[in-house]
């Protein structure tokens, strides 16, 4: 059988349920590489050059993982998924540059994603994917098809049950949820933490941001827990146009959560990432503006001190709590 | 409506012969300086790239002259430029100017009708023809200056040359004199007193297209390169931009973009935004004919961080110098970068011809630098 692997980085966390359908739909198996540990950062950090933004250290240190366990390694360029929207140079790049830094690496799987191209491009891209497994097309339609609606039924599981992508997947896979994502049954503080899922759902990026809320009794939203034209339309509201794919996960998200009841709004983003550096100042900016909920943004970088983040975390839950209590004692 | 544009290097030139022929009145912001910068760095994002500091300081710098609408281009693509105008009006409206920003995201027919309301185009039409022909020789002016610039005998008389011509190409009004001004200029730049050119090495200048075309952003990097006796060469210009629009250039592959695009195939085969394809492939392209390449970018800048991680593994050989410019304005690290540079050129170039001495010095031939 042949193995496909898939670097649990990046765009994983939005696809791997649709990608996993197709490759087994076509005989092949799909092998996710191991959760993220300080030596993929290392290793991954050492192939490309100093400044490049950490997620993509770590999904060259998961490709590196790969090596040796699969016969393919699948890294997908998604250009544009909706018209006029592109995503950053890192996606479309990423396989490029993976080949360049990792000349040891199986033969990387590569389909091109382009919507501003016409229909008949994306579907001979789909076939020229499938054919390194089956001659049939036939077959490829189906599993292509089959693939499309895991992934709805995936997105639509995380809208409505709000779901985190880590519990979607493992809910879409039958396995039992993490045990830090189980969700406490009394919450009285809610708090919205927004970003790319890539950075919030890895816990050594993220030094557990998510579960470290949760054991503080707090209930987190994140931006997946929201349907996709609730964000689109929100992104519209503020910027009047979607320059980014990954736009609606802080922009959308942050507009959105910002005008709900939620207690705090906590932004996470990378050092370095180009979009996000912008993006987090429009929604610092929106914050202000609006002076409904309280803000706090944290950019991650690769050095692994996690006190700093549980001191602001800390801080930043105070306020909030210092904030409720006066609001009782108003009303009472 | 006094209209004004975010500068870039010597295009002010360009600027204002297009707003010859409009009934907008342009107000031209001063040239880029460090108050311009210190003024972008101020409100800007802390992790904004160099690009969209030194505009909206450029922008705000118009705004205190007067100017009431601001003209700033964009695009739909993963680059980050296409972002500056939203988050830089925001910005602006929010250190409270009053003024009107024209830019695509009116759409395409509104921006070009907000840019020509009130001017005839049977004016505009030849006044835009000429005033592409002045960027034109904006972009053929600096090739001759490169090689006189690596070998004048007194430092800086080449560039005081090239300064002095902008002014005249400034008020010229027709064809007629345009050739003039070229003419003139060749005539003046050849008869400055040179040395031998056999030491030059010739070295290109890519990356990110605001960082290589406004020289206080890239700290002067053509001159300093001049001055180490260093011919450069710069594929990249606005001319060279434009004319990649131009269906007849690259129908048939031809303009130096397509042929970088050529190049890069086997290494990145499609577009990553901002210049980056390009970039790749100008050191494929010319990994033959020059001697050294400087890549600039910004810090941060998206396409030239992922450029520069394939660009360090291609086949192709060509000494690389990747400068990273922020706000900072350490200019004495870039000059001893450089140096170091066209030192280890140079001294590439000579060991073709030194083989067989250095083989029986073995190790020592350096050995003075070292303290030995």
């Amino acid at each position: 059988m042949i193995k496909v692997g898939i670097p649990r980085a990046l765009l994983y966390y939005q696809y791997y349920p649709m990608w996993r359908t197709f490759f087994e739909e076509l005989g092949a198996e799909a092998i996710v590489s191991p959760v993220t540990s300080r030596v993929m950062l290392q290793e991954g950090g050492a192939r490309v050059v100093a400044d490049t933004c950490l997620p993509v250290k770590i999904f060259i240190g998961h490709v590196l993982s790969l090596i040796g366990s699969c016969d393919f390694i699948f890294i997908p360029t998604i250009r544009s998924i909706r018209k006029n929207t592109y995503n950053c140079s890192k996606f479309l790049g990423l396989s490029a540059m993976t080949r360049a830094a990792v000349p040891e690496a199986p033969p990387i799987l590569d389909i091109m994603v382009d919507v501003n191209k016409c229909r008949l491009r994306l579907y001979q891209a789909i076939y020229r994917l499938g054919k390194n497994f089956t001659p049939d097309p036939h077959k490829i339609r189906q599993a292509s098809l089959d693939a499309w609606r895991t992934q709805l039924k995936y997105r639509y599981m995380m809208s409505n049950h709000r779901l985190t992508q880590p519990q979607a997947i493992a809910k879409v896979l039958g396995t039992s949820p993490p045990e830090s994502q189980v969700e406490s049954p009394e919450t009285k503080t809610t708090i919205a933490v927004i970003g790319h899922p890539y950075l919030l759902h890895d816990d050594f990026i993220s030094h557990r941001i998510i579960p470290r809320l949760k054991q503080a009794n707090v209930k987190v939203l994140t931006p997946e827990m929201l349907a996709d034209t609730t964000l689109e339309s929100a992104v519209m509201k503020v910027m009047g146009r979607i320059q980014w794919t990954c736009e609606s996960e802080v922009v959308g998200a942050g507009e959105h959560y910002l005008r709900s009841d939620v207690d705090g709004v906590i932004n996470v983003m990378a050092f370095g990432c180009g979009p996000d550096s912008l993006m987090m100042d429009v929604i610092r900016r929106q914050a202000t503006r609006l002076r409904s909920t309280p803000f706090m943004n944290l950019t991650i970088d690769e050095h692994t001190s996690e006190v700093g983040i549980i001191t602001r975390l800390e801080a930043f839950l105070d306020m909030i709590h210092r904030k409720q209590r006066a609001r009782v004692a108003v009303c009472g | 409506m006094r209209v004004s544009f975010p500068t870039m290097g010597d295009y002010w030139v360009f600027t204002k012969a297009i707003f010859d022929k409009l009934a907008s009145e342009l107000v031209l912001p001063p040239p880029v300086s460090q108050r311009t910068l210190t003024l972008g760095v101020k409100y800007s994002p802390e992790g904004a790239c160099l690009p969209f500091k030194i505009t909206l300081g450029s922008m705000i710098e118009a705004l205190e002259l007067g100017a009431d609408t601001i003209i700033m281009p964009g695009n739909y693509g993963p680059c980050r430029f296409g972002y500056y105008h939203r988050l830089q009006e925001e910005i602006l409206r929010d250190l409270g100017y009053k003024f009107q920003m024209i830019s695509e995201s009116m759409g395409i027919r509104r921006m070009v009708a907000s840019i020509f309301k009130g001017s005839r185009l049977s004016e505009f039409l030849p006044g835009l023809i000429f005033s592409l022909a002045k960027l034109k020789l904006l972009d053929e002016l600096p090739h001759t200056l490169y090689r006189i610039r690596a070998i004048e005998q007194e430092v800086g008389s080449a560039t005081r040359i090239y300064k002095d011509t902008l002014k005249p190409l400034d008020k010229a009004k027709s064809y007629r004199e345009l050739r003039q001004v070229k003419k003139e200029y060749l005539k003046k730049l050849g008869s400055i007193p040179t040395r031998s050119s056999d030491g030059v090495v010739k070295v290109g200048i890519t990356g990110e297209i605001y960082v290589v075309l406004e020289p206080f952003a890239n700290m002067e990097i053509e001159i300093e390169l001049g001055k180490l006796g260093v011919e450069v060469r710069r594929p990249i210009s606005l001319w060279e931009f434009i004319s990649n629009f131009n269906p007849l250039v690259t129908a048939f592959g031809l303009g130096e973009r397509r042929r970088c695009y050529r190049a890069a195939r086997p290494y990145l085969s499609c577009h990553i935004g901002g210049d980056g394809w390009q970039s790749v492939g100008e050191k494929v392209l010319h990994a033959k004919d020059w001697h050294g390449m400087v890549h600039l970018e910004p810090f941060g800048c998206l396409p030239e961080t992922v450029a520069r991680n394939i660009m360090s593994k291609t086949k192709e050989e060509l000494p690389v110098l990747n400068l990273i410019y922020d706000e900072h304005t350490g200019k004495a690290g870039v000059i001893s970068r450089l140096e170091a540079f066209v030192d280890m050129i140079r001294r590439q170039k000579r060991k073709p011809a030194e083989g067989k001495r250095s083989n029986l010095t073995g190790g020592r031939a350096h050995g003075s630098l070292s303290g030995h």
